[in-house]
Order: structure tokens, then C-alpha cells, then sequence
């Protein structure tokens, strides 16, 4: 998780925050770590780019980008499947 | 053209021009054959959740424009125009980057987003909530000019307005790697001290980001009047170039021996420079001239600066030494002439008076 931390932070340019100051379960957006709808799409790039995953189904959307955790777990989920 | 007051300027270039006291006492000197901007602390301006996404195009000019509206006492103006050749050059090279890289697999969107060239006008109207008029200028070196233009035009609808105007454009390490390649920049490191006695091909690339906040209607803090904007494009030889300028003084009614200060464009490239001397040698012959592109480079809204330096120069009625090499001017400065051409394609005449 500390991996995608780093990755988070350099996509999305925070400059002010490192990955020990990103709580594994903090909300993403909102009242969490304050992204937006944009950053929603770079994070869809990031997992394109990083992990070759897409989230194909719309609905899943806001589950995967609930938390750092969701999204490590989702990226584990798939990478065990098309192991 | 109605004649136009200017509240406020506020300028990032590569000298001490963003909230300095003193006005250019000290020239800020380079050994690169570019001038880079003196970059302010951002974050005592920009919340940084939003700072994040912004390229330093965006960031010089949305800073710039707040610090010029700050100084007029404006929080929101009836309009915001901007003039950018360029545009968010840093961004539009990183997704065309991305795009080649990722094989044309889909790319970050943040950059693409922001590459538009009225990015930054946009910018500057969400940050202080202005829902007015706004616009962006993109015509090469006459960006800031029709800018400008476009302004005075609205001011001369509307009255008791006042309109933000900027002129801006970035160095980006790929533009200057190209246009070098093309010739516009001097191969050689060259000291921006010496930049007239080079007398070599291709000139220093600069950038910078200049807001002025006018109004329609006078008051005492006023740095100075604009009289007139005018440009044209591409004279086929000098006669045409020496007509056009000829034709706007008289339109204006102005006699070249009214004028008490000439800027002019010059920038240390032999064949650009070869214009400005044939015209100091017939229709500005004796007028007392300064340059401004060994501050600030050469880019298609260096007139922005120009604008910012005239119209200072004006209210604090004194040439800063760094730009008088012992020419005799005449004080007090009533009005100023500035003429620049970019390339010998976009050539305009600003002209500026005392309140």
C-alpha cells in the first residue's frame, strides 16, 4: 500500500503530503484526502498505466476509490485472477 | 479609440518586478541564451489543492492578476481578457508526451484538460468567482495587443467598468530545444548586459506575466493612460512599416517631438534589429529610446511588460538606470511610444500619456 501511496501522490501532484500522512482507510474524496472527479480519472489512468487493470464496470467505481485499501485490494483481487 | 486609465500593474518577468518597492533598481543578469521568471511563493496565494494542477503559465498569471486587483482595491472585475501566444505550453507538451509514450493508450487527463490556452483566464475566474466577460486572445505576437484592444473596445461600451488584461507565455524546455533548433535563439550563452552589442543571429527567449486593471474614468492613483493600441501584420518592406507607424501618430494627432520616450523592441538579433535602426533614422529620429528585451527575453507578449515599465516610468516620472544608457530624456514623462514587431510579421504601436 505504501507503493500506491507514492504512485497516488506523484499522479495527482500532492506536494504536501507524503504516504505516511495517508491513512490506509481515509476516504479518498470528500471529507478524506478532498479529490475530486478529475482526480477520479487519473486514478483510472494510474491503474491502467501501473497495473494494466481496467475498471470496466461503472458501478464498481465507487467502491475501488473508497480508500488506499479498497484499491490495494481491488488491484490484488484482479492480479489473482489473471494469475 | 477611447483613451483608457490604468488602475493597477502587477508583473512576474526575470527581473525583481513582482512586489518589489523600488522600480528596476537593479538589473538582474544571465549568462543563458534564456531569461526564466523570478517566481513568487505561490502558496500565500493559491490554495494548494488547486495549486497542484497548475503548470507555472497558470500560476505567474492567476498570481499576477490577483496582486493587480489587490492593488486597485478591485476583488472582482466586470471582465477578464488575456493574451497568450503560447498558451499552457508545459502542459500541452506533456500529454502530447504521454500520448507518444502510452502508444496513444489513454492518457492523464489533468494535462490535457489544462492545456487550452483560456485555461488561465478560467483560472483566474474561478479563483475569485467572476462570472463576467471572459476571453482569451491567441494570435501569436499580437496576443496581448488584441487583448488590449478588445478592452478598450468593452470599456468604451460600458461605463464605469474595469477589466483585468494580461499578456503571458512560458518557456517550456521543449519549446526552447525546438525554436533554438529553429533559429530564434542564439546558439551561444549570451549576457543579457550585452545583449545589443552582440550583433549575432537570434535573440535570449524570455517569459513573463503582466495584469493591468483598467477603468473608463480617472482617479488619482492612476499609473498612466492608454491613448491608442495599434497593429499590422507582415509589411511587405520598411516604407510600409514607417507608413503605418506615420499614419497611426497622425491619426492619433500626435507629433513625433510630443513623444518624450520611445520603447522599443529590440532584442539582439541583427536582422530584427535592422528594423528598429531604419526607423530611428527617419520617423523616430531623435525621439529618446530605450529597450526592454535585455530584461525580460523575447516571446510573442513581451508588450506586456513593455506596458508595465511605460506605464510606471510614466507615474513615478523616472527612467530606471538599468534601461538608460545616458540617453537625454526630458522630464517630466508625458507620454510614451511603444513599438515592438515580433518576427517582422506582428508589429504594434502602444501609446501611453500621463493622467
Amino acid at each position: 500500500m505504501f507503493d500506491l501511496k507514492e504512485q497516488i501522490i506523484d499522479q495527482l501532484k500532492i506536494k504536501n503530503l507524503t504516504p505516511e500522512d495517508i491513512g490506509d482507510e481515509e476516504p479518498l474524496f470528500g471529507s478524506g484526502l478532498g479529490l475530486d472527479s478529475l482526480d477520479v480519472l487519473e486514478l483510472i489512468v494510474l491503474l491502467k498505466q501501473k497495473y494494466k487493470l481496467r475498471v470496466t464496470n461503472a458501478e464498481d467505481g465507487p467502491k475501488v476509490f473508497r480508500s488506499i485499501k479498497s484499491m490495494a485490494e481491488y488491484i490484488t483481487e484482479k492480479q489473482v485472477q489473471t494469475a | 479609440m477611447m483613451k483608457v486609465y490604468i488602475r493597477s500593474a502587477a508583473c512576474i518577468s526575470p527581473q525583481k518586478t513582482f512586489n518589489s518597492t523600488s522600480f528596476l533598481d537593479k538589473l538582474v543578469t544571465y549568462e543563458d541564451n534564456k531569461l526564466t521568471c523570478i517566481e513568487p511563493d505561490y502558496s500565500e496565494v493559491i490554495d494548494p489543492r488547486v495549486i497542484r494542477r497548475m503548470s507555472r503559465v497558470i500560476k505567474m498569471s492567476v498570481v499576477s492578476a490577483v496582486a493587480c486587483l489587490k492593488q486597485a482595491r478591485v476583488a472582482n472585475p466586470d471582465a477578464i481578457v488575456t493574451g497568450t501566444a503560447y498558451g499552457c505550453l508545459e502542459d500541452t507538451g506533456t500529454f502530447l508526451a504521454s500520448m507518444v509514450e502510452q502508444d496513444e493508450d489513454p492518457i492523464t487527463p489533468t494535462a490535457f484538460v489544462q492545456s487550452t490556452h483560456n485555461t488561465i483566464g478560467a483560472q483566474i475566474a474561478l479563483l475569485i468567482k467572476c462570472k463576467g466577460y471572459n476571453n482569451t486572445f491567441v494570435s501569436g505576437g499580437a496576443s496581448f495587443e488584441n487583448a488590449l484592444s478588445d478592452s478598450m473596445m468593452l470599456l468604451a461600451e460600458k461605463n464605469n467598468a474595469n477589466i483585468l488584461v494580461g499578456g503571458m507565455d512560458e518557456i517550456t524546455d521543449m519549446s526552447h530545444a525546438v525554436l533554438t533548433r529553429l533559429g530564434l535563439y542564439k546558439r551561444q550563452p549570451v549576457s543579457n548586459i550585452n545583449l545589443f552589442e552582440a550583433k549575432s543571429k537570434g535573440t535570449i527567449n524570455g517569459e513573463g506575466s503582466a495584469f493591468f486593471l483598467l477603468a473608463n474614468s480617472a482617479t488619482e492613483g492612476d499609473l498612466a493612460c492608454i491613448d491608442a493600441v495599434s497593429t499590422f501584420y507582415k509589411p511587405v518592406d520598411i516604407t510600409e512599416t514607417t507608413e503605418q507607424v506615420t499614419s497611426f501618430l497622425a491619426a492619433e494627432g500626435v507629433d513625433k517631438n510630443d513623444i518624450d520616450l520611445l520603447i522599443t523592441g529590440n532584442n539582439g538579433d541583427e536582422k530584427n534589429d535592422a528594423v528598429y535602426s531604419a526607423l530611428q533614422h527617419s520617423v523616430f529620429d531623435s525621439i529618446p529610446t530605450v529597450n526592454y528585451k535585455n530584461l525580460c527575453g523575447e516571446y510573442p507578449t513581451s508588450t506586456a511588460f513593455a506596458l508595465w515599465i511605460g506605464a510606471k516610468m510614466i507615474k513615478t516620472n523616472s527612467i530606471p538606470a538599468i534601461l538608460n544608457e545616458g540617453t537625454a530624456i526630458a522630464t517630466p514623462i508625458k507620454k510614451v511610444l511603444i513599438y515592438n514587431h515580433y518576427q517582422n510579421s506582428y508589429h504594434s504601436l502602444i501609446l501611453l500619456s500621463a493622467c
